[in-house]
């Protein structure tokens, strides 16, 4: 299926990406004093936004949205929309009021609201979940893309690319070098949009704006011989498609790495604008993801070729790739675009790698288990544990259970049955206890646990709880079980109250 | 309620998104409502929408059979327009809440 050659060029200009940004990393690193102190404002709304949408974008974003939209048409929608629809629920419900509580890990905020370490400690193992189903999605990209590269096969390719990636974070945090979100979104968004015109422009289609352009392509399948390809529900109920979108919504407003960026923002109100930027950055990309897959089907009705079945389903992940080869663009641009989702797959697992970690070695070891602990320790700690994530990351990744869109969304649903009921409830009602809050916790793990079952175990729980989408359903379930279990135990205490009041719902 | 803290009587702490207390609040929550109703209306009422305009099962039907920009209907208002709404929400929360924070007194 793929090459058996090494490819020259993807290899070098990988080399040269990772050590450009490397550089630069140290670069802002030496500066870091200014460059934080001096805080927001010699950066901007607009640069924030910028950071927000590079933390954003991962593997799934890059190759994800454009395998589902190749292989289920308007269903991958509910992926675009999911993912940006998402933002807006966090702006309006959440932003302001997460940035004046001033805790930016979930377990901080957990513990600083519901005043339980057990509630922290349960949060904490969520959040190392999430990290971990997460990552998975971003190996098996990285497995594809070093596959394209190197010739070889996936697992070869996965256990490559699995240790360059941990070298490359372990380096980088050994030079203590941090990355320059804006020219990581700048390098991110060139290399996605630089490639689809091209594609555009070699297929014939309007090249200007691949993001109308392809609507063309669609055009031209509906009205040839693949006309259900264009149909809404073709690939998927109604229900499945609203159940999808709103897990993924809900589910990005309570991702704790999306929480934590607001961190880095000086005030309230920048925060609110900043999400704005952000969901404009990360819309260039969604507005434009879609193209790839419309691009390789009309190339494919073109050449008659229908692949159908298996075959469909391996091209997929890769098919913003394969749609670059097809449509015979030059093959440094299909290496831009290689180089560009590895960047993207390796920032999200240094992401998530190193808050999992954080998360066990403060919250869980330091909290729980040695309270003793002294920084070397954690740090020590902290290091182990990024090395046995990657190692359950690179196990998950060897058999990967789905498309790569499809592996994030159940990271997705965790987050939306249990954080989000967690903050929303955290910061509209005072009256939410700890108690509230870790039945809700465990209420959203089991659903979340009991949706990834195969179906003949629980008939029919399947149909409304999809894998991918069980939030739909389980969210309210969950916020339902916290007003009850918070109202037949007592009140919160009215010091965190009282802070709720004055000071997170202040104006 | 809370024994082991005293309750001044003058103060209330209670924030419900349904029962918004102060002037300010009410005011936001109202925002709030306004825009995850079009939030709500924008991205699933068009869904409901397809299905109650298909005349097939696959759902086709008028909606998908015009063309916007050159894009089947539906793929344009999906994929296009609706992320454009998204910002456009999110603009309207910010400067209405700009707004409203700019017109209350300052406090403490």
């Amino acid at each position: 299926m793929i090459g058996e050659s090494v490819k020259m060029t993807p290899a070098v200009l990988l080399l040269l990406a990772l050590g450009i940004s490397l550089i630069v990393g140290l670069y802002a690193r030496a500066r870091k004093g200014e460059y934080y102190l001096g805080t927001g404002h010699s950066i901007g709304r607009m640069g924030i936004g910028a950071a927000i949408a590079s933390n954003w974008m991962s593997a799934a974003s890059f190759l994800g949205i454009a395998g589902v939209f190749y292989l289920q048409g308007y269903f991958a929608l509910a992926y675009v929309i999911g993912w940006t629809g998402g933002y807006v629920l966090l702006l309006i419900l959440m932003a302001s009021q997460i940035r004046r509580f001033g805790r930016y890990t979930a377990p901080d905020f957990v513990e600083a609201r519901y005043e339980s370490t057990a509630a922290r400690v349960l949060s904490a193992v969520i959040t190392i979940l999430i990290s971990l189903v997460y990552c998975i999605a971003q190996y098996k990209g990285i497995g594809l893309v070093f596959g394209w590269i190197f010739g070889i096969d996936y697992t070869y390719a996965l256990l490559l690319g699995a240790v360059v990636a941990l070298s490359y974070i372990l380096f980088a945090g050994y030079l203590g070098a941090t990355r320059n979100q804006q020219l990581h979104y700048a390098m991110l968004i060139v290399s996605f949009l630089v490639p689809l015109m091209f594609v555009a422009y070699k297929l014939g289609y309007f090249w200007p704006l691949p993001q109308l352009g392809y609507g063309q392509a669609l055009q031209d399948l509906s009205l040839g011989n693949m006309r259900e390809y264009v149909s809404p529900w073709t690939f998927g109920t109604p229900f499945e498609w609203i159940a999808l979108c709103f897990t993924l919504m809900v589910g990005t407003a309570g991702l704790p790495h999306v929480l934590s960026r607001f961190y880095t923002v000086p005030n309230p109100r920048d925060a609110r604008w900043s999400v704005l930027w952000g969901l404009f950055f990360i819309g260039l990309l969604y507005w434009s993801a879609p193209a790839y897959g419309a691009f390789a089907r009309a190339w494919e009705a073109r050449h008659t070729l229908a692949a159908d079945g298996d075959d469909v389903t391996a091209l997929a992940d890769i098919i913003v790739l394969k749609a670059g080869e097809w449509a015979g663009i030059p093959e440094w641009l299909v290496a831009v675009l290689a180089v560009g989702a590895i960047l993207a797959a390796f920032s999200t697992i240094t992401g998530l790698l190193v808050s999992g970690a954080g998360a066990f070695s403060y919250d869980i070891y330091y909290r729980l288990i040695n309270p003793k602990a002294d920084d070397r320790q954690r740090m020590a700690v902290a290091r182990g544990t990024t090395l046995v994530l990657a190692m359950l990351v690179l196990i998950g990744a060897l058999n990967p259970p789905g498309l790569i869109a499809q592996i994030t969304a159940v990271a997705f649903a965790l987050a939306g049955n249990t954080l989000f009921p967690l903050f929303l409830l955290g910061i509209w009602w005072d009256r939410t206890n700890k108690f509230g809050a870790i039945a809700g916790m465990i209420t959203g793990m089991c659903i979340t646990a009991a949706s990834l079952l195969p179906g003949h175990i629980l008939p029919g729980f399947n149909a409304l709880f999809p894998p991918t989408s069980s939030a739909l359903i389980g969210a309210p379930i969950v916020i339902v079980v916290m007003i009850v279990v918070s109202l037949l135990t007592p009140a919160p205490s009215l010091k965190i109250r009282r802070f709720l009041a004055e000071q997170v719902h202040k104006y | 309620m809370i024994p082991d803290e005293p309750q001044r009587p003058s103060e209330d702490f209670r924030v419900n998104f349904f029962r918004p207390r102060s002037d300010y609040m009410r005011r936001k929550v109202h925002t709030i409502w306004g825009l995850l109703a079009a939030w709500a209306l924008l991205t699933f009422g068009f869904q409901g929408l397809l299905v109650l305009s298909a005349e097939e099962v696959s759902g086709d039907g008028p909606l998908t059979r015009i063309s916007l920009l050159g894009i089947p209907f539906h793929h344009w208002f999906t994929g296009q327009f609706l992320i454009l709404c998204f910002i456009l929400l999110c603009y309207i929360f910010n400067t209405r809440v700009d707004r409203l924070t700019r017109t209350q007194p300052k406090r403490k």
